[in-house]
């Protein structure tokens, strides 16, 4: 497991405990299939915190019981410093959320949808709902019933939704999911300015370019275990690569994984990634000449999150 | 909870299908009072004329607008209403907002069935006043002589309408457990008027055994619905009904057991309700 460190401070704040979220040991069973394994998780306030992981390592399931909708086997979850067992609705209302496949009532407006969730939560300030509808772009639209609205004009509504009451924590859950790129650009902006306005996020995501874009913390899960947790430019900046074409990929690959000093060895695309120190780049050209296989191309390279992802879900 | 029941509301009064069937509900009126009490009055056969007299004719045309509204209105409107109203919710995904919102999953499901409650009971008052009317009107134009029962008061009208009431409300809550356990519009539906039509023929079936078997019918909430809609007649009288029930079944209870049976299965299924939907995970796509 790799271990990046924190540097915001430990305990708690003036103005309330620093870690917002907090899973303790957090396990859901279904029958004999564990979706979420012991899980521990930290989100502190400030943070915007991707929550990576392929399809069916257990986000979905996780946040649905970070928000009291699926119950733990075992393991419990805090929010703002409260064990939700004993209290799930108060901290709830400090919380907004955009969950998988947003979803509205389609026979009310966009207007009217959000005037329903208001309502739900007790109410908002004159022309808050016009606000967030212009903050995600549905003004003009704001008067259509839901079900005329494209997905990802579904997804606006629900952030929109999310934001509404102004809350201290924001949970997505794949918010890009069915947006058109310009949509998808919208919403991570969106999601940075957030970010910069102090809000914590925590937005789950199979995109990796998504959240190393978005998110200053994450956290990466695979079949429901936590891989690793910690700060991205931490994860992103402590691994170099080499990234080189060869005459025999197979070949490489091959000798390339046998040897002490290479870390791990990757085909994307036509290239090979081999993930060892940049001072390493002679003895690879060597040890490749000396089996008769000739570099055409070779270049440093900085880990990207997804590198590091990949190498992560690979390993384990 | 005032902001939950606007919401519900807001919600509630946006959709057409409660129009639709409120609409049928006035049809329902309709058709009893002129096609069944008032064109059956003029039959030649004595016996279904009279009956068909007390079916139209006020105020003998309430206990039989209260007898049909009760059966039609709860497999109808009630039943139908608070299906759909709950399974579309977890179909829509549209719960999942409400209760991740700070909602305890109690006050939802409270707000819910104040909302309906409300709703059900102004649309079957609306309803019945109509078929008031209509019974005011059918008389004032029928050739034949009504004569009015005596004692017959306002706190008689009250009553008759709060003992249909409390039969339809164990109906509603039937449909209600049954959508949330199921989370479907189509089981809700189905199971709760399924129940209705089977039970009345398992309560007639019984009625005709021994005194096991007859006894047996009083764990049907039919039973003992029917000793209630039975004591709205005047003097026992008889009238023609579109609810397929026999209310002259052999002993049928009191009206306090028949009374304190249907409160005690209404207190069942409300709190088999409140007890699934407290527990129960509510189902978000893995990912």
């Amino acid at each position: 497991m790799l271990n990046a460190t924190t540097t915001e401070p430990q305990g708690t704040a003036p103005d309330g405990p620093s870690v917002v979220l907090r899973t303790v040991g957090l396990t859901r069973r279904y029958g004999k299939i564990t979706a979420v394994d012991g899980l521990d998780l930290e989100v502190r306030r400030g943070q915007v915190f991707g929550f990576l992981g392929p399809n069916g390592s257990g986000k979905t399931t996780t946040i649905g019981m970070m928000l009291g909708l699926l119950r733990p086997t075992s393991g419990h979850v805090e929010l703002f410093g409260v064990d939700t067992r004993r209290d799930l609705t108060g901290p709830l209302k400090r919380v907004g959320s955009v969950l998988e496949d947003a979803s509205a009532y389609p026979h009310l407006s966009g207007r009217e949808n959000l005037r329903v969730w208001s309502m739900i939560a007790g109410g908002v300030p004159d022309g808050r709902i016009d606000e967030m509808l212009s903050l995600v772009g549905l003004s003009e639209r704001a008067g259509s019933k839901s079900r005329t609205y494209s997905l990802g004009m579904r997804q606006r509504l629900a952030i929109a939704g999310a934001l509404l009451t102004g809350p201290d924590l924001v949970v997505m859950d794949e918010p890009t999911n069915g947006l058109d790129p310009a949509g998808m650009r919208e919403i991570r902006q969106l999601i940075r300015d957030l970010g910069a306005m102090g809000k914590t996020i925590f937005v789950s995501s199979h995109l990796l370019g998504e959240v190393e874009q978005m998110c200053d913390h994450v956290a990466i899960l695979k079949s429901g275990r936590l891989l690793m947790q910690g700060e991205v430019s931490a994860l992103v900046g402590q691994a170099t690569a080499l990234e080189i074409q060869v005459t025999d990929i197979d070949g490489a690959l091959g000798l390339l994984s046998g040897l002490d000093f290479v870390k791990s060895v990757r085909r994307d695309g036509p290239r090979l990634i081999v993930e060892t120190a940049e001072e390493r780049a002679a003895d690879v050209s060597r040890a490749l000449a000396d089996k008769r296989i000739y570099l055409s191309e070779l270049k440093t390279r900085q880990s990207s999150l997804e590198d590091v992802f990949l190498e992560m879900t690979e390993d384990s | 909870m005032t902001g939950l029941l606007r919401a519900e509301f807001l919600k509630l009064r946006k959709r057409w299908m409660p129009y639709v069937l409120f609409l049928l509900m006035l049809v329902g009126a309709a058709v009893l009072i002129w096609l069944i009490g008032y064109d059956g009055s003029h039959s030649d056969d004595p016996e279904y004329a009279a009956s068909g007299l007390r079916t139209f004719a006020y105020p003998y045309s309430v206990p039989a607008l209260l007898d049909s509204g009760q059966f039609w209105g709860s497999a109808l409107f009630v039943a139908v209403l608070t299906t759909s109203t709950l399974a579309t919710e977890h179909n829509w995904g549209t719960i999942r907002p409400a209760l991740v919102g700070g909602v305890s999953r109690a006050r939802y499901l409270l707000a819910k069935l104040l909302a309906l409650t409300l709703v059900s009971t102004v649309a079957l008052l609306l309803a019945l006043g109509f078929g008031v009317l209509l019974s005011l009107w059918a008389t004032s134009v029928a050739d034949a002589t009504v004569t009015y029962p005596a004692n017959f008061t306002g706190g008689d009208f009250v009553l008759m309408v709060s003992r249909a009431a409390l039969c339809i409300l164990p109906y509603g809550l039937l449909a209600f457990t049954m959508t949330l356990i199921s989370r479907s519009t189509a089981l809700g539906i189905a199971g709760t008027m399924g129940y209705m039509m089977i039970e009345a023929i398992i309560v007639a079936a019984l009625g005709t055994g021994g005194d096991i078997l007859q006894g047996s019918r009083i764990l049907f909430l039919g039973h003992s619905v029917g000793a209630l809609i039975a004591e709205n007649r005047f003097a026992g009288l008889e009238y023609e009904s579109i609810a397929p029930r026999d209310l002259n079944a052999p002993d049928q209870p009191g009206v306090w057991t028949a009374t304190a049976v249907i409160v005690a299965e209404s207190a069942l299924l409300l709190a088999g309700s409140f007890w699934v939907f407290l527990r129960r995970d509510v189902t978000v796509s893995h990912g």
